[in-house]
């Protein structure tokens, strides 16, 4: 059923118009840089950004850092939300049950295929980034990257430390996956999935921004995506690390949980 | 009803919330038979489908399909079962022999995969589709999807077919063509449960039919004991009322010039009444057909002739 | 339970387990009272800068200070969320890193020098310690701040507080609260390791007031004394390593020589009870003011921001900003707008007071 689940991915013309739209973000940011020169001011605008001008080693984990808030969560969304409720739509979910395929596994190939499509961005992300940093931005420094604390990493630390990145990346999208998959299993609308677990990000992020909702903010999803920069400093600051992988995993559990339950004894009209 | 049930359900009900989609049904289908369950748009038809597939959890009742209850047997059930509920489903930027090859990939097989992927052809084949046509769904006809979906039901060869209105859509040429290979397939022993809102689909090819009226089974028979002779004539007389003192007890009903009378033989019938001197506009025997069957059965209120057929079609 | 619901409980018991275990974790009860003498307690409190650890602190500030330029690293410190990295073997051999989203900046000390680390600017600078400086990173952590706040205080002065959770410490708690009339600060609550006594939380309240003002937390801590190499820097070949004769506004103007001051103003001595320079620090545990001599170029903006503020009022002594618990009042000495500043957890009479001494003097 995974496999099927992929096949379908890949044979699907939207996952490469997102995949396009994820890597000409980044694109057009290295273009601009390197073309007027001016990078952000230091503390200003997303991680890494201000430092890349120059060394270009670090534009993969600027990429990222640029798309992660916003574009890679909307894709994940869209996909997420689309998973069931896009079968509904198109009339294939009945098929898909009376073939028999368990419900259960339905939900966990569909999981499964966000997860990787977004293990397949990021990777191709970086991979893109890492070149334009190279052709279009600064030379990294020959005596290797610099580290936020000041120390110097060798091209096999930042190698490591930008892999655990990015899998961190792809664990933040996880939490997203869940919710959309949740809703998708409620609704039959799959924009109405995507659209309400954008709302929720939103709600997430207006969240982290009031001081009066503190103690909701280590429970937010969004709160702890950033907490890959702490992957650069040194030593590495890993709590941050930690609890947002915790926090995904709470999201996975409960949101995972809940598409079950609702599904597994939802009727099928569509 | 001869053989073995292929499908049974007691008391099987749906509830949406007041609204009772699905009202105790008592569901009886025989091994090899083509059961036509009839019942007019929003009458509860495709929501008992989806309850004999397992889709929809019902709020009462039970489901026997194969001699197993449903949904709790659907692993081992639903690979015996081919349905197409509701129009067919498919991929829109795949072609249809893909979209096939993806759906038979979903479930467990034991197929090899060549065989897998020569049985696709075959029954694209079977239906009428190019299985070369590299086209996407998206490019079909409404007919040319109904046959795709037709297809995928057919694909493992089930042992039950489970069709929602299977000619939708279809050209009477492609109506002719489908029902000759459904009933080609049960003569091979498949039994198939069709259900429809046309009458004269039903009439065509079932042996068995069921009535479904705002959730109901108001009619459920063999289709030859449903329309077998009745034992009435029908006179047609404009001396009625001396016709009807004539014959006494024999007189069933009379409505004008019209009335029906139980005899055995129409011609002796005939030779009494002109005999009596009653005049005899016309006389034969009295034949129902399935429509004033469904009607009587059905709590429809009573329709003018020529719009009877729209209740139903409608 | 139908079919139906059972899915729903498993949904619901997971949430709640999840949301509640991080929180149950957090509000476990801390350490009991001390089974030491208070004024025991009190000299461990001061010892405790011998005691090597390393963690994480959160501290907020909600003191909206004046912005300036000079006083820049101290607005940030007093009005905002601040996240840091610690490592400390002692005194004169530690590192603390202020932890932002995009970068750092980091402070390495070693015996006498200190060298500052900012990533985002990718500059290093080498400068010598003064006795004399403004606040900085390294003293709002807990253990700093509370030292400095518990200095000096007296046994009548301290009560017990219920003991708290803190970065995995039953933590022992103490409230203070200064007798001296002179003093703007309400209370300061504080919560201790019992073995070390190491502050792992201060919050400090104004007068009368019902939320601190300053509260700076541990929330992680490990009491093994880190290795030299984690408080060392060396710095990377790419970025030159710069020199500065002090390391902020107030080291410069005690260099400078520019005044001299008495050892005592308004009734309060200096803080280490030595004769000061051109800079004193006066006071005991949280009522301590700052003096210092500005020259023009520094005092004219301050001036004009001071004069922004609300609250601000125009004396005879100079000019008054209230903020929060602190008092600024920056004088005027003849010449070319020069002055004195003044600031401090005192009230306003007592800068109005040292204000009028400094200028008899003059």
């Amino acid at each position: 059923m995974i496999g099927v689940e992929l096949v379908k991915l890949v044979l699907r013309p939207r996952t490469w118009v997102v995949l396009g739209m994820l890597v000409a973000l980044p694109t057009l940011v290295a273009v601009l840089l390197a073309v007027t020169d001016v990078a952000p001011g230091p503390g200003e605008g997303p991680p890494f950004l201000s430092a890349v001008l120059t060394d270009g080693t670090l534009f993969p984990l600027a990429a990222l850092g640029v798309v992660l808030p916003l574009f890679l969560p909307i894709a994940v969304a869209v996909l997420g939300g689309d998973a069931v409720a896009g079968e509904v739509q198109s009339g294939t979910l009945r098929y898909l049950l009376v073939r028999p395929v368990g419900r259960l596994r339905l939900l966990v190939a569909k999981l499964v295929t966000v997860v990787v499509f977004v293990v397949l961005a990021v990777l191709v992300v970086a991979a893109v980034a890492a070149v334009e940093g190279r052709l279009l931005l600064g030379t990294a420094p020959a005596t290797g990257t610099v580290s936020l604390s000041g120390s110097t990493l060798t091209p096999q630390q930042l190698a490591w430390r930008t892999a655990l990145a990015l899998a961190y990346m792809v664990v933040c999208m996880l939490g997203v996956a869940a919710v959309a998959l949740f809703l998708s299993t409620l609704t039959s609308s799959s924009v109405g999935a995507a659209l309400g677990t954008v709302g929720l990000l939103i709600a997430s992020t207006v969240l982290l921004g009031l001081d009066a909702a503190s103690a909701l903010h280590p429970y937010l999803p969004t709160r702890y995506w950033l907490a890959f920069v702490d992957l650069f400093r040194d030593p590495i600051l890993w709590d941050d690390v930690v609890r947002g992988l915790l926090v995904q995993l709470g999201y996975l559990v409960v949101f995972g949980l809940a598409a079950w339950a609702n599904f597994s004894t939802s009727d099928v009209d569509g | 009803m001869s053989g073995t049930a292929v499908i049974r359900t007691r008391g099987l009900t749906k509830r949406y919330g007041e609204l009772r989609a699905v009202d105790g049904i008592d569901l009886e289908v025989a091994e090899g038979a083509v059961y036509g369950f009839l019942g007019a748009n929003g009458s509860g038809k495709t929501t008992t489908v989806r309850m004999l597939l397992g889709l929809v959890l019902p709020t009462e009742g039970s489901a026997e399909v194969l001699g197993a209850p449903m949904p709790a047997s659907r692993t081992t059930v639903l690979p015996q079962v081919g349905a197409l509920v509701e129009g067919p489903g498919a991929y829109d930027h795949l072609s249809g022999r893909l979209n096939l090859a993806l759906l038979d990939a979903a479930g467990p097989d034991p197929l090899p995969r060549r065989d897998r992927r020569r049985r696709c052809a075959e029954v694209l084949e079977q239906v009428g589709l190019d299985p070369a046509d590299r086209r996407p769904v998206r490019a079909y006809s409404l007919g040319m999807r109904q046959r795709l979906g037709l297809a995928a039901a057919l694909l493992r060869r089930p042992r039950l077919l489970v069709l929602d209105e299977p000619t939708n859509g279809l050209d009477p040429q492609g109506i002719r063509e489908i029902r000759t290979l459904l009933l080609a397939l049960n003569a091979e022993g498949t039994t198939i449960f069709l259900s429809s809102h046309l009458l004269a689909e039903i009439e065509q090819m079932c042996t068995d039919v069921g009535v479904l009226d705002r959730g109901r089974l108001v009619l459920q028979d063999r289709l030859d004991q449903l329309l077998r002779p009745s034992g009435l004539v029908e006179v047609h007389s404009p001396d009625a009322h001396a016709a009807a003192r004539l014959l006494g007890d024999a007189v069933v009903e009379v409505a004008g010039e019209r009335m029906l009378v139980r005899a055995d033989d129409a011609a002796s019938l005939n030779h009494h009444l002109v005999g009596s001197g009653v005049r005899v506009a016309r006389l034969g025997p009295y034949e129902r057909d399935l429509e004033q069957v469904v009607l009587e059965a059905s709590s429809v209120p009573p329709a003018p002739v020529e719009t009877r057929a729209e209740v139903l079609t409608s | 339970m139908t079919p139906v619901r059972w899915r729903w409980f498993v949904v619901l018991g997971a949430a709640v387990l999840l949301v509640a275990l991080p929180a149950a974790v957090q509000h476990r009860p801390g350490g009991g009272p001390p089974t030491r003498p208070t004024a025991d307690v009190l000299a461990r409190i001061q010892a405790s800068a011998d005691v090597g650890w390393s963690g994480r602190a959160q501290s907020t500030g909600t003191l909206q200070l004046p912005s300036s330029d000079s006083f820049a690293t101290l607005g940030t410190l007093l009005g905002e969320q601040v996240e840091l990295r610690a490592w400390w073997r002692g005194e004169d051999s530690w590192r603390v890193d202020r932890v932002r989203s995009t970068g750092e900046t980091d402070t390495f000390r070693d015996g006498r020098g200190q060298v500052r680390w900012v990533f985002e600017s990718e500059r290093a600078t080498y400068s010598p310690v003064s006795t004399i400086r403004l606040p900085d990173a390294v003293d709002v952590l807990p253990p700093s701040l509370g030292r400095d706040l518990f200095q000096g205080a007296q046994v009548d002065e301290v009560a017990f507080l219920q003991g708290r959770r803190i970065a995995g410490v039953d933590a022992v708690g103490f409230v203070l609260r200064p007798s001296d009339p002179a003093s703007t600060v309400g209370r300061v609550e504080a919560w201790f390791e019992p073995t070390t006594w190491l502050p792992l939380r201060v919050d400090l309240y104004g007068r009368g007031g019902t939320t601190p003002v300053l509260s700076t937390t541990l929330t992680e801590l490990d009491l093994r004394p880190p290795a030299v190499s984690a408080v060392r820097f060396d710095p990377p070949a790419s970025v030159a390593l710069a020199y500065e004769e002090s390391t902020d506004v107030a080291a410069a103007a005690n260099g400078l020589e520019l005044a001299d001051l008495p050892s005592s103003v308004a009734g309060l001595p200096t803080r280490d009870g030595r004769d000061p320079g051109a800079v004193g620090v006066y006071g005991r545990g949280p009522t301590t003011m700052i003096v210092f001599p500005l020259r023009g170029s520094v005092a004219r903006p301050l001036r004009e921001q001071l004069e922004r503020n609300a609250g601000t009022t125009q004396t005879s002594a100079g000019t008054l900003a209230p903020v929060g618990p602190i008092s600024v009042l920056l004088t005027r000495l003849p010449g070319r707008g020069g002055g004195f500043l003044l600031a401090g957890t005192v009230t306003p009479e007592t800068l109005t007071a040292a204000a009028a001494q400094l200028q008899e003097r003059a």
